[in-house]
């Protein structure tokens, strides 16, 4: 068994990699995630997932629904961290079977992967206190700078994390863009990661998150029509059914953390895409409460203080 | 986590607060003023939130806790946390309270006392324990607390059971602890974690029912945990603590890591933290243990390996220091500076053992996150061996399979030019670019192959990690130290040996160089876009972009990022530059939107350059003032006697001015060089090209554009000019001097924003210009932020005036929303109100 093989069912026992691993891992990731393109082709049959938050026994759930990677073509749409209690398993699974699977697994950035976002909502502190230094957190941040804008798939379905941009009304655009940075306050790559459709507006108007737009049926409509896709596919918002379609079946939200912040009590979804993109949402209830916990952190074998 | 004082009274004097209602045009209706609780709900076990009306006593808000859905958003986070604090000390202090306010829940509670503890009450004691609902618990908790012979009894019974080897008995046993600790109290956490009975309950707990195996947690504590004592402590107490909080970690994180719930979990890290700080308080006051640990470390005939755990030791110190209070801790590190803590962890910094250089580099880290001036003021110290080469050396070292990037992350917040602190920082800056810029470059030339021979390469190589982090350095630099990087890239062609990255074969590394340049680019300076145009030095990029073809990847991205970065920002030189040398390249990608508007961009400069042959960089449509201030800029730099340099002092200025082929200086030392030598052809006029050995002249397949000549007149007429401007430039110069402090930090406040971002984005970039008019900022970076705080800012709008709301713009985003426990009402009905959707 390789040593990734062996990491991987580590991960899935929610155990974490030792720092000299992850930092393995991360470079290996750096090489694949730097052929992507802003606009990753992603072929069918695939499935789609939103937010995870740190839910680890929850994606576990997720995985038990949709199938195991390979087996299953995935592609996550952003927000594997913060607010749940593992995101670092959560990532550095996902980042794993990216690196084992890199054809069969495809990961786009989300609002919450970026380094001011994870300060103040969990990760860098989960880091820190399971690793006892943020070097981690540096690693999978400068990670994220690498992830992929947003998808396409068999040129028909467009995925993104937030949604649409008023700086962006091609797929060419997104193209012209250095992803490689912090996600910024303004600008269309941080409207990709920000934006949320809202039934009231008719075009563009301000979004109460402080960043990204809220856009309208209009702006969709037109935005499809340019690009001939037949609907956006996003994550990014809290649907207690799991799914939302919107403007006249043009954008589906689609959300996967059940039980959201563990108090929610909402049912996360998964949206499957066979090879002639026929759709079918799988609804999934949070893992029961006796398949999570903790499991034992291994104690410092010495200690001066 | 862990302040019941702070929240008691938070509790106690009900604050006042105002209710709004988000309606549905989106205002904020008032609904009243009342007094805010948290509470148990009628009929329910459920906590909720309640605010009931100060006059008629209605209440106004009622809202169910568990079931509260937050939306995040960029700026909500401390009222988020504001009020979750609350509501999860509210919770806990639920529990104290009871303790002493008997009317509290108690007068439902069945439970009037506890049974004797004795083997046949077992059962009893574990129903009572198990399936008390909270009321009962409170009782509970209360009993147990009075009765000062429970746990010495119960332990006693647990050591017969298991010399008698009682399984039942321990099973029962294991389940009452496990159940007493869950009913989460200060108080009877003190007792059991006393030295008497903490062993005996982690014992206790080594009898899960569920668990088949019987776990060995006290044989592990006792035989297999070594406690290092680098210096022996003698306070009793000190090592009481030691002792105890190893052990109640032990127990959170092993031993009953899959049974705690999260409040249990806060109320124990809550203990550790509060024993840290009692342990390294009462360490750092006790002199002779402080100066007995430094003198060992000092002492030549202390061992390495014992030196070694003292640095450790030292580490664990600091790093436990965080539990102080922040003057405190403050005092201790500026004591520990004293005692001499820099020369420690430079002598570790020159270990062989990587181990112990990490440890070095982590103390080091743990200083700067205090208090960066410290190590500043270390660093710039002239005796002994210089710490700041340690540290460059160390980025440059291969740390092997161990993470390394604290070396980055120190020399970065070293050369941090965004943080107020004159003298100091522009000495280390200064140490920096004199002897150790050049360190940096030389491990790049060594590790990457000259053009057309991947086979250069000797051992010298660097792995990619370093060079990667190396050109982010340079990034950085680029964007803290304009003037020095542009003399220092001007002088010692480092652009061009940056660039020689582009020939690696990790494509991030190529990426990362292409950013490089394009960082260079967001500075607008003409001297820089002129030496980038002058030498050639866009030819690799272009070379990687032709290589990668079609691909859609990150390469591919970046350089057309840069396209249109040149086009939009309307830098005609490189836009002249990039279509007349490498347009037959180009043109197999004029399908990509961006190079074909290169082309049109190239196609209208043509004309609107024809008849005026003007060959300013900069942007027209730029406002005068603007310009104004960039040329003094400019004027600023051409000074030979420039503030920056003199303090660097890297070189005498003449030899300077030797040292310098290209006459980058449009002042009147270029002016008196013959003009340019007719082989001279792009649009741009550059004299003495025959300097330059390394320039390659541009294919010139396209037909020569016809103003030459006018081009170049204008030129000359203008450094003519510029030769005997003087005696107004340096009036305009002290102005300039008068003008930069502010502009720095006004500049300093919005980049900081940007936090770890190497790369300004398009629009940070302009930005950056704006800030050149001091007041032109209000509409850029910060007025955003004010956009981002739209809960909290359309809550208050109608009470602000305008003054009022710049003001606000001001203060820390952070500082604001918890100020006003009125904004985190309204919040949390707007949450209310997104949920029903």
């Amino acid at each position: 068994m390789s040593d990734l093989d062996r990491q991987i069912e580590q991960l899935k026992k929610c155990e974490p990699l030792k720092e000299s691993e992850v930092k393995a891992l991360c470079l290996k990731a750096m090489e694949i995630l730097v052929e992507e393109s802003n606009v990753q082709r992603v072929d069918a049959p695939v499935t789609i997932c939103g937010d995870i938050h740190g839910q680890f026994y929850d994606m576990k759930e997720l995985f038990k629904v949709g199938g195991d990677c390979p087996k299953t073509n995935y592609l996550f749409l952003g927000d594997f961290v913060d607010r749940g209690f593992y995101s670092v398993e959560t990532f550095l699974l996902l980042l794993a079977l990216k690196v084992r699977y890199p054809d069969r697994i495809t990961l786009i950035r989300g609002n919450h992967e970026s380094r001011q976002i994870t300060q103040v909502y969990g990760f860098y502190d989960e880091c820190l206190r399971k690793y006892g230094s943020v070097n981690v957190w540096r690693y999978c941040t400068d990670i994220f700078d690498y992830l992929s804008l947003s998808a396409l798939i068999e040129n028909k379905i467009f995925s993104v994390h937030g949604g649409l941009s008023p700086a962006i009304s091609t797929l060419d655009q997104i193209r012209t863009i250095d992803r490689k940075q912090e996600v910024p306050h303004d600008g269309a790559m941080c409207d990709l990661l920000w934006s949320d459709p809202e039934d009231i507006v008719d075009g563009w108007g301000l979004s109460p998150r402080g960043a990204g737009f809220l856009f309208g049926g209009s702006v969709v409509s037109s935005f499809n029509h340019a690009n001939n896709i037949d609907y956006i596919c996003r994550a990014h918002q809290l649907v207690m059914e799991g799914y939302k379609w919107m403007f006249n079946n043009q954008i589906v939200t689609v959300w996967s953390a059940p039980n959201y912040c563990y108090r929610c009590g909402n049912v996360a979804a998964i949206l499957e895409l066979d090879e002639n993109l026929n759709k079918q949402f799988r609804v999934f209830d949070a893992a029961p409460q006796e398949s999570r916990g903790t499991p034992a952190k291994k104690p410092a074998p010495d200690y001066f203080l | 986590m862990g302040a019941p004082d702070k929240s008691q009274a938070n509790t106690n004097s009900m604050q006042r607060v105002k209710v709004y209602r988000l309606n549905e045009d989106g205002k904020w209706d008032d609904q009243g003023t009342g007094h805010v609780t948290v509470d148990y709900m009628e009929r329910s076990e459920e906590l909720g939130l309640f605010v009931i009306d100060e006059e008629d006593n209605e209440t106004l808000l009622l809202h169910r806790i568990s079931s509260m859905i937050s939306t995040e958003s960029k700026k909500e986070s401390t009222g988020c946390s504001y009020i979750w604090d609350h509501i999860c000390s509210v919770q806990r202090n639920l529990h104290f309270n009871s303790l002493n306010n008997e009317t509290f829940h108690s007068a439902n509670s069945e439970l009037r006392e506890l049974p004797v503890v004795e083997l046949s009450t077992l059962p009893l004691i574990l129903k009572t324990v198990a399936e008390s609902g909270i009321a009962d618990q409170m009782r509970l908790t209360e009993l147990i607390l009075t009765d000062q012979e429970f746990f010495r009894k119960l332990m006693g019974l647990f050591r017969i059971c298991e010399d008698l080897e009682n399984v039942d008995g321990l099973h029962m046993i294991y389940k009452i602890v496990r159940g007493i600790i869950l009913l989460n109290s200060p108080q009877i956490f003190e007792k059991i974690f006393g030295d008497d009975l903490i062993m005996d309950v982690i014992g206790s707990l080594e009898y899960d029912p569920e668990v088949p195996h019987v776990q060995h947690h006290r044989n592990f504590l006792k035989e297999h945990v070594v406690f290092k004592e680098a210096i022996p402590i003698k306070d009793h107490m000190v090592l009481s603590k030691i002792h105890q909080t190893y052990k109640v970690g032990y127990l959170k994180d092993v031993v009953l890591a899959r049974v705690l719930d999260e409040a249990t979990v806060g109320n124990l890290n809550s203990i550790i933290h509060a024993n840290n700080a009692i342990v390294v308080s009462l360490l750092k006051d006790d002199s002779t243990f402080i100066q007995e640990l430094f003198a060992r470390l000092r002492s030549p005939s202390t061992s390495a390996e014992s030196k070694r755990n003292l640095v450790y030791f030292l580490h664990e110190f600091c790093s436990l220091s965080k539990s102080l209070p922040m003057v405190q801790q403050l005092r201790l590190f500026r004591d520990l500076m004293n005692e001499g803590i820099f020369d420690i962890v430079t002598d570790a910094l020159q270990s062989q053992d990587k181990k112990l250089v990490l440890t070095g580099t982590d103390i080091l880290n743990l200083f700067m996150n205090q208090d960066p001036n410290l190590l500043r003021s270390y660093v710039v110290r002239q005796e002994g061996i210089p710490l700041l080469g340690l540290l460059v050396k160390g980025m440059i070292t291969d740390f092997g399979e161990d993470m390394h990037c604290q070396f980055l992350e120190i020399l970065r917040s070293l050369l941090d030019s965004y943080t107020l602190s004159g003298a100091q920082r522009d000495a280390i800056i200064e140490i920096f670019y004199e002897k150790h810029l050049g360190q940096l470059i030389d491990v790049i030339t060594a590790s990457c192959p000259l053009e057309g021979n991947a086979q250069s390469i000797d051992q010298n190589v660097a792995k990619p990690e370093i060079l990667s982090n190396i050109c982010e350095l340079l990034c950085f630099c680029v964007l803290h130290h304009p003037y020095r990087i542009k003399c220092n890239f001007l002088l010692n062609n480092v652009i061009d040996k940056v660039l020689l990255v582009t020939q690696r074969r990790e494509k991030y590394l190529v990426v990362a160089a292409v950013r490089f340049v394009r960082t260079i680019l967001s500075r607008h300076d003409e001297h820089l876009i002129n030496h980038i145009v002058k030498n050639n030095l866009l030819k690799p990029i272009v070379g990687a972009f032709v290589g990668n073809g079609i691909r859609y990847n990150l390469l591919n991205s970046a350089v057309l990022e840069l396209f249109e970065f040149i086009r939009k920002e309307n830098l005609k030189a490189l836009v002249k530059y990039l279509v007349d040398s490498f347009w037959d390249q180009l043109v197999k990608f004029e399908f990509f939107a961006s190079v074909q508007a290169l082309k049109v961009k190239y196609e209208q400069c043509l004309e609107s350059f024809g008849p005026k042959g003007s060959t300013n960089v900069s942007d027209p449509r730029k406002r005068t003032d603007e310009r104004a201030l960039e040329k003094e800029e400019e004027d600023y730099f051409n000074e030979d006697s420039d503030e920056e340099d003199t303090a660097s002092a890297s070189m005498p200025n003449s030899q300077k001015v030797q040292a310098q082929p290209q006459p980058v200086l449009s002042n009147g030392v270029a002016a008196n060089h013959p003009p340019s030598s007719p082989r001279s052809v792009g649009l741009v006029d550059y004299d003495d090209d025959e300097d330059d050995e390394d320039y390659k002249p541009p294919p010139r397949k396209h037909p020569k554009p016809p103003m030459k000549k006018g081009t170049m007149e204008s030129l000359r007429l203008k450094r003519k000019l510029a030769s005997k401007d003087r005696e107004p430039e340096l009036a305009k110069r002290q102005r300039l001097g008068k003008n930069s402090k502010p502009k720095e930090s006004v500049f300093a406040a919005l980049c900081t924003t940007l936090s770890q971002a190497v790369l300004p984005n398009k629009k940070t970039a302009s930005n950056m210009h704006a800030t050149h008019t001091a007041d032109g900022v209000s509409n850029s970076g910060e007025g955003k932020i004010q956009e981002n705080e739209h809960a909290i800012s359309r809550s208050c709008a109608d009470s602000n005036n305008s003054e009022d709301e710049d003001n606000r713009e001001k203060e820390p985003a952070t500082s604001r929303g918890c100020s006003d426990p009125c904004m985190v009402l309204r919040r949390i009905d707007s949450w209310v109100e997104r949920t029903a959707h």
